[in-house]
């Protein structure tokens, strides 16, 4: 038979082609979506970062870098990105290292851990506003915090309204509402290491502290950084927390990104610019999660 | 690690613990008794761990100031679509990626992740011009169709995908052999051995969805329409001043509901997120 | 049921060819073994008759029909997998009725062969059960229920065996031989396993590297291997490979001159093999030291240094000697091998 005559012969609708049809066919929906509501709104907040648009003077001209070089000019984008960078350097090494001992607390061999365990997860299921009005609530001069503060006769800080004091509130408001999440994630990889490997570095003599260092750390290196990277990228989104706590004050002090470009866009009704701000967080979010994968390279010592 | 511990460290890991657990346990604790205390006990020195007098009628007036049922409605049923929606479009897409061959699979998977680099919140102002563009400004639609489409379900996709590569082929040449196509194959095979995967996807979505303020006070204007999220920051007196202990009644009333269905099945919803495809 | 037939069948994922073109005619009712070192393209060469890859070159004919483009389903076979691929989520009853079920077989229909097949395997009782609740050689069974249920015209097996532990595959295997006897449907198993192979099969294909090496009964691979590869896969231990030159004499090998029969045409570099048991104890034979000795009660297994080489023997007396000591063998003239240094052939 030769091969000309054997592709005649062949149904149009081979075995793979009929595969090929159905894979697309159930990848459709997602990719039409992210065409229609990732790609094409990407593509038009770079369009709009060319113009200058004010919906209250109904504006629209194209004028090309000028955004860029506003933004380079605007005196508040140090502020913004100090406090953002704050913001997420301090919830990512609070978040991560609490979670990290939290899993440990909970890999213990205990009555009652479960009890435990679901307690300290609980802050993940209750409503995010809910969860930050009650700490506003605590956190007011005259709240909670201060009143058991005064029953051992300290008196606090009016926590939402001092700079140093507001970004620590918004920080640690976030760290408890999410660590539970970071929790469970170590708890399952601790889970996961070999008790052989545990059972072998004590017949090698190791102690408590130095099987955590050498055993465990590596081999939860993976689940580090995959936690390090989704707690990051979470927390250049933070919104709710800082439009409940602080408006971004007091002055701009807890003004991240995301608030700000709230706030320029859909406040002043800068769409222009806000787009300009809307690009700068994407090469932010870009930047960082490319740079965390490399990381994985030298950093993460073990992996599947 | 896990070796049996001494009595002394046992007692001295439960205390740390107990410890830990404050600020955990305590705002919610304080959040539901503040909600049945009357204005004047609220802001009490020392602060009351149990109300001296309760007061009810605030959670009358929740319901008086707002639309709250309707408001609760509004978040329940937009949560609900979000939540089925998101597990269909999510299961598919992560099956083919995972199991189908079909031409520029991995270029297109690399397309589709673009969304976990792309939070909405970038994106929010084209979005914003989208649907008022469409006339769905003051519409549940883009609290819909985004999450559901765009890039809040693309994890749940990578999750998905992640639960599908580790399901032994072997079930579904088997499968095969038995006469399926493609389309029975997952349905029937596949995704009833995906539900601990799928379960995750659904707490995950339905918190997210739960959870949204930017894009409810960016699309949505009129207090009919609001969502809880919105609803809540909404109780403010005259001056603009926060109406405390109702607020706390709104919130109570949000938060009890989901947090009682987690204490119910909280074993799935511990070791559902745990055991997902998010190992790596 | 139905003959199969491979007429130069080829794989290839891009440009790496893993099946090189295949030739294999398989009779009605036969029970053919495809075995090979892993790698070797047998399971492959299985799931394109089962029609799980695709068909690079050549046709695959079941019954006379050319099923290159045909869906599994569309081939009436039956396959058993190496893990079995029961459905977790349904009782052993749906799993063997669920080929029946997509077939627009009725309920009535569906029970009435579900129980004719569990019946013959002896698991009636287990019908209710689900997979997880089943041990090893109770899944084997399920699957082999799957397999029957539907009275398809060739059965395919992919390593059934390799999962259980070394008693019940004995056992396993004396029951699949058992089925195939009762039913006599055309059978395809692979293994990689010639013990496997030797005891169950009709006919044997060994294959190596994408290639069939050689065809034919059990037996006769034993006996007349075609090649140094058929010669050192088949029989356990090895076969004792030593590789030197025919000579007037005897065969020339690096320190000592092994006896070759009389009359042998050939002549040249070649490899002389002799299998372990064919080696015998004899005060006249070749001086051999001792290594090892390993007996197993019915037999005894000796490694020990022939001239250059180490070669293995098995006895059925039992050895006295210790390591380091000297034994005295020889080789039965009627058993030995030898193969072309060149091709690998077989030379006779």
């Amino acid at each position: 038979m030769s091969l000309a005559t054997e592709k005649e012969t062949r149904p149009f609708w081979t075995i793979a082609r009929r595969d090929a049809a159905a894979g697309y066919l159930f990848i459709a929906p997602q990719l039409i979506g992210i065409v229609i509501f990732v790609l094409i709104p990407l593509g038009l907040v770079f369009w709009y970062s060319l113009h200058e648009w004010n919906v209250l003077a109904n504006s629209f001209n194209y004028v090309g870098a000028a955004n860029y070089q506003m933004l380079l000019a605007d005196p508040s984008l140090p502020q913004v990105l100090t406090a953002s960078a704050i913001f997420s350097a301090g919830l990512v090494v609070l978040n991560l290292s609490l979670a990290l001992l939290l899993a440990v607390l909970l890999d213990q061999k205990l009555k009652g851990i479960v009890v435990f365990r679901t307690l300290f997860f609980s802050p993940v299921v209750v409503s995010l506003v809910a969860w930050t009005i009650v700490w506003s609530f605590l956190l007011q001069n005259n709240g909670g915090i201060n009143g058991m503060l005064s029953a051992f006769g300290i008196e606090g800080p009016n926590w939402l309204r001092t700079p140093t004091t507001a970004m620590i509130s918004v920080v640690v408001v976030q760290v408890f509402k999410n660590v539970g999440l970071n929790m469970i994630l170590f708890l399952a990889a601790l889970q996961g290491v070999p008790k052989e490997l545990y059972e072998a570095a004590r017949v090698d003599g190791a102690g408590a502290f130095k099987q955590f260092r050498r055993i465990t750390l590596p081999l939860i290196s993976p689940t580090i950084l995959l936690t390090s990277i989704i707690t990051i990228v979470g927390s250049l989104q933070v919104f709710a927390q800082i439009a409940v706590l602080t408006q971004g004050g007091p002055g701009m002090s807890t003004t991240v990104l995301v608030y700000y470009l709230y706030q320029q866009a859909f406040q002043f009704h800068f769409f222009g610019y806000g787009s300009t701000l809307s690009i700068l967080l994407f090469v932010i979010v870009a930047v960082l999660t490319f740079a965390q994968w490399q990381l994985r390279k030298r950093v993460v010592f073990y992996e599947n | 690690m896990k070796t049996d511990l001494s009595p002394r460290i046992k007692v001295a890991l439960y205390g740390l613990m107990c410890v830990l657990l404050i600020p955990f346990v305590f705002p919610t604790w304080w959040m539901i008794t503040s909600s049945v205390k009357p204005i004047s006990d609220i802001f009490a020195f020392p602060p009351d761990l149990w109300p001296r007098r309760f007061d009810f009628s605030t959670y009358a007036q929740v319901f008086e100031l707002q639309p709250f049922a309707r408001q609760y409605w509004n978040s329940a049923y937009i949560a609900a679509i979000v939540t089925a929606g998101t597990m269909i479009v999510s299961s598919m897409a992560g099956y083919a990626f995972a199991r189908i061959k079909f031409p520029f699979s991995n270029a297109i998977f690399m397309v589709v992740l673009l969304g976990l680099l792309i939070p909405s919140e970038v994106t929010i102002v084209p979005l914003f011009q989208m649907f008022l563009g469409w006339g769905m400004i003051n519409t549940h639609w883009p609290l819909i169709l985004v999450p559901i489409f765009g890039a809040p379900s693309v994890f749940a996709t990578f999750v998905m995908r992640q639960f599908f590569i580790a399901l032994p082929t072997e079930l579904e040449e088997a499968a095969r052999v038995d006469g399926l196509g493609r389309f029975k194959i997952f349905w029937i095979i596949a995704l009833p051995l995906a539900k601990p995967a799928l379960g995750a996807v659904a707490i995950f979505t339905f918190l997210h969805s739960w959870n949204l303020y930017l894009e409810p006070i960016v699309f949505l204007s009129s207090t009919q329409m609001f969502t809880l999220p919105q609803a809540l920051t909404q109780f403010t007196d005259a001056y603009g001043g926060a109406m405390w202990n109702i607020q706390l009644a709104a919130a109570t009333m949000t938060a009890i509901p989901v947090l009682l269905v987690f204490i119910v099945a909280q074993k799935q919803f511990v070791e559902g997120l745990a055991h997902t495809g998010l190992k790596g | 049921m139905a003959n199969l037939s491979l007429k130069s069948v080829r794989k290839a994922y891009g440009e790496a060819s893993v099946l090189h073109g295949v030739d294999i005619d398989i009779a009605d009712g036969e029970f053919v073994v495809l075995v090979g070192p892993s790698g070797c393209g047998k399971s492959t060469l299985l799931r394109m008759i089962a029609g799980l890859e695709t068909i690079t070159g050549g046709a695959i004919e079941i019954g006379g029909r050319v099923v290159n483009d045909l869906e599994p389903k569309d081939r009436d076979i039956a396959m058993v997998f190496q893990n079995y691929a029961l459905y977790p989520h349904m009782s052993v009853a749906t799993n063997m009725g669920f080929s029946l079920e997509h077939r627009g077989a009725s309920k009535a229909e569906i029970a009435e062969r579900v129980k004719w097949a569990a019946d013959i395997l002896g698991l009636a009782y287990l019908l209710d059960r689900y997979p997880r609740q089943l041990s090893g050689g109770q899944r084997q069974r399920v699957a082999m229920g799957r397999a029957i249920v539907r009275n398809p015209q060739v059965f395919l097996f992919d390593e059934p065996l390799s999962n259980l532990d070394a008693k019940l595959r004995v056992v396993m295997r004396g029951e699949i031989k058992g089925l195939h006897q009762r039913l006599g449907v055309t059978t395809v198993y692979v293994t990689h396993d010639q013990v496997e192979a030797m005891t169950m099969a009709d006919r044997i294909v060994v294959m190596n590297a994408g290639k069939v090496e050689q065809v034919g009964a059990p037996l006769e691979l034993y006996d007349r291997p075609a090649n140094l590869f058929v010669a050192g896969f088949i029989g356990s231990p090895a076969m004792n490979m030593i590789s030197g030159e025919i000579t007037q004499g005897g065969f020339a090998a690096g320190g000592v001159t092994l006896p070759l029969p009389a009359g042998l045409g050939a002549s040249g570099r070649a490899t002389y093999g002799i299998r372990p048991e064919h080696l015998i104890l004899a005060d006249d034979g070749l001086a051999a030291t001792v290594n090892l000795i390993e007996p197993t009660g019915s037999e005894t297994q000796v490694a020990m240094t022939l001239g250059e080489h180490s070669i293995t023997g098995v006895f059925r007396e039992r050895i006295s000697a210790q390591p380091g000591e000297t034994i005295r063998v020889r080789p039965d003239l009627d058993a030995i091998h030898l193969f072309d240094a060149e091709t690998d052939n077989r030379v006779e």
